[in-house]
């Protein structure tokens, strides 16, 4: 077959095209159309104005700004941070005031009563308080361990769960075409639904706590992995696994020793991306009632102990910020396998 | 006979015939070439032998056993194989790529964890001496390894089960002219020393004619000589690969679809 050449033409003649079609111009404008009405309704024009006074106040250039007072107030309230914790010793089973645990001091406080007839404050006594200097960031960081442990027990769930979705989403393993699409589509269903609502049902059913949590996690990152997990093995070489299965190797063993030694880079990766996502993610779980340092956040802000919130956001962002150094440096080697 | 090919037919589409009505015997021990270029049906006729295809028409059989499915669990354990692209597990170690030959004689669940028996292990280990790589070479992965050491990895994974037949399917098409020959060698080698038939598709005439004890050559899904390699000739290459006459630039060997004066040629194959 003669390759066609084109007859030749001046370079004068050769037709060249325009920068912008008119078809790309009326595309932008009707996009900035919708734009701007769109703008309009999520008051984004009123957003630009209270951070451009807010920012204003910062500089000097106002002395009001509606932002800045709510900047003010929180910072007011949340500084300095509260690292101790205060209990009633009266309300402490089994206290005894010669073997105080560490570090730890007793105080005295006032104990006030409204008085309705006179219309004021007035002292019915002293209550005494045993005071744990590292008492509330000990009970946060250990919600924060509980976190932590939710999200190893979401993944390894999800893990779980991926498996068999895995095997039915991939062609050569699965049954049929039925089994194939029905376990693609629950994979693409358990990834749009998100964790939030997913945890809400599961409080509903099991309870505030880490259960709601864990299943949550789990359920989510399930369709993750089994899709990706099933869309690595279908990418697989082949060679090698006809080299085997032309031996006569049954298919899980070509899967053990042909599939499995390829794909293993990308699943450790895969894990250790969901593992770091379901921290994240698990710390905020428990805002709908999942557990972990979530309820924590929750119950402290609804009370406006605005001093605990701040210690919980530190300890979320140094935790958060710490694995993510340590998966970093892990990551080179764990790909390694 | 040990293998047998008896009107060997096999076609992928309407008008895509691979293996076009092929017949022939191979008798144990021979070392036979299936000579032909590209897109001849070497490849197609080898692989249905140990059914990794099976034939649109006609049967092979090895050993008196007609191959098909029903068999073949039997069956493809007695025959190794050894590719082009070597087609080892990159990221395995040489020692486990040998051992992976080995798989259908080991049960799942030892296959699952990775166990293999040490007398298994053990033959690996002289297979691995055999075909020249070291102690060291062990449990290096097979990534790493150069493309000669690479096959070599894969004859030695051919030969775990104690073959009666190897399969060869271009075994040095992707290696340089010096290595092909050592690795063809060994491959002999190989076979002499355990007694296993090979049937081995090449490309390069000279390769064919240096080692094989037989030629079969193949053109267009059909056998146009059927010999001994002393007797394949100046007139047996040409109805393989239908050059009239080797003109300067064209390397023998190479396949010359486009011959127009072909047909006319007193030498021209006798199958078109």
């Amino acid at each position: 077959m003669a390759e066609q050449t084109p007859r030749p033409t001046s370079p004068d003649d050769w037709r060249l095209r325009k920068p912008f079609s008119l078809k790309l111009v009326l595309t932008f404008l009707a996009v900035a159309v919708c734009l701007a009405v769109s703008a309009r309704r999520t008051e984004i024009d009123k957003a630009i104005y209270q951070t451009a006074e807010g920012l204003a106040y910062a500089v000097g250039l106002t002395d009001e700004a509606e932002v800045a007072t709510g900047w003010n107030n929180v910072m007011a309230s949340a500084f300095p941070l509260t690292f101790s914790a205060e209990r009633e010793v009266t309300r402490i089973e089994g206290f005894d005031r010669n073997d105080l645990p560490a570090f730890s001091y007793l105080i005295s406080k006032p104990e006030r009563e409204y008085d309705l007839d006179r219309g004021e404050w007035i002292e019915t006594g002293e209550i005494e308080y045993l005071v744990e200097p590292f008492g509330y960031l000990t009970h946060v960081l250990w919600k924060m361990v509980e976190t932590l442990e939710m999200a190893v027990w979401g993944t390894l769930l999800a893990l779980a769960l991926s498996i068999p979705l895995a095997w039915f989403s991939t062609r050569g393993y699965t049954w049929n075409r039925g089994t194939y699409f029905l376990a693609r589509a629950v994979c693409s269903f358990t990834r749009a639904l998100p964790e939030l609502i997913v945890a809400i049902f599961c409080v509903l059913l099991f309870g505030f706590g880490t259960i709601p949590g864990v299943l949550a996690l789990g359920f989510h990152c399930a369709g993750f992995f089994g899709k990706f997990f099933a869309d690595d093995i279908e990418n697989a070489d082949r060679g090698p696994q006809d080299a085997l299965r032309s031996t006569g190797a049954g298919r899980i063993k070509v899967f053990r020793f042909a599939v499995l030694p390829q794909v293993t880079p990308q699943f450790v990766a895969y894990v250790q991306y969901i593992m770091e996502r379901n921290v994240r993610t698990a710390t905020v779980l428990g805002i709908v009632g999942a557990g972990g340092i979530g309820l924590e956040l929750k119950g402290r802000l609804d009370l406006s102990d605005y001093s605990h919130v701040a210690t919980t956001l530190l300890v979320i962002f140094v935790t958060v910020f710490v694995l993510e150094q340590i998966t970093q440096s892990v990551r080179g080697r764990l790909i390694d396998v | 006979m040990f293998l047998r090919f008896i009107d060997v037919r096999k076609s992928f589409a309407e008008d895509a015939v691979a293996v076009d009505g092929v017949s022939f015997d191979v008798p144990r021990g021979q070392f036979c070439v299936v000579l032909g270029s590209s897109g001849a049906g070497k490849s197609t006729l080898l692989r249905l032998v140990n059914g990794m295809l099976e034939p649109s028409q006609g049967r092979v059989e090895f050993d008196g056993v007609t191959v098909q499915r029903r068999v073949l669990a039997q069956v493809q354990p007695c025959i190794g194989m050894v590719h082009q692209q070597f087609n080892l597990v990159p990221r395995l170690s040489v020692l486990n790529n040998v051992l992976a030959g080995a798989l259908p004689k080991i049960s799942t669940l030892a296959a699952l964890c990775g166990l293999f028996p040490i007398d298994l292990r053990r033959r690996a280990c002289r297979l691995l001496a055999e075909v020249g790589l070291g102690e060291e070479h062990l449990y290096r992965r097979a990534a790493n390894l150069s493309g000669g050491q690479q096959q070599r990895v894969a004859i030695a994974r051919a030969f775990i089960l104690e073959p009666q037949l190897v399969l060869a399917d271009e075994p040095v098409a992707s290696l340089d002219p010096e290595t092909s020959r050592v690795i063809l060698q060994l491959l002999r080698d190989e076979s002499r020393q355990h007694q296993s038939t090979v049937l081995c598709s090449l490309h390069q005439v000279e390769l064919a004619v240096e080692f094989a004890d037989r030629i079969v050559g193949m053109r267009h899904g059909r056998i146009v000589f059927d010999g001994p390699a002393e007797e394949f000739d100046e007139a047996a290459r040409r109805s393989l690969y239908g050059l009239r006459v080797p003109r300067g630039g064209d390397a023998p060997g190479e396949p010359h679809e486009q011959a127009p004066p072909e047909a006319s040629s007193p030498e021209s194959d006798p199958a078109e």
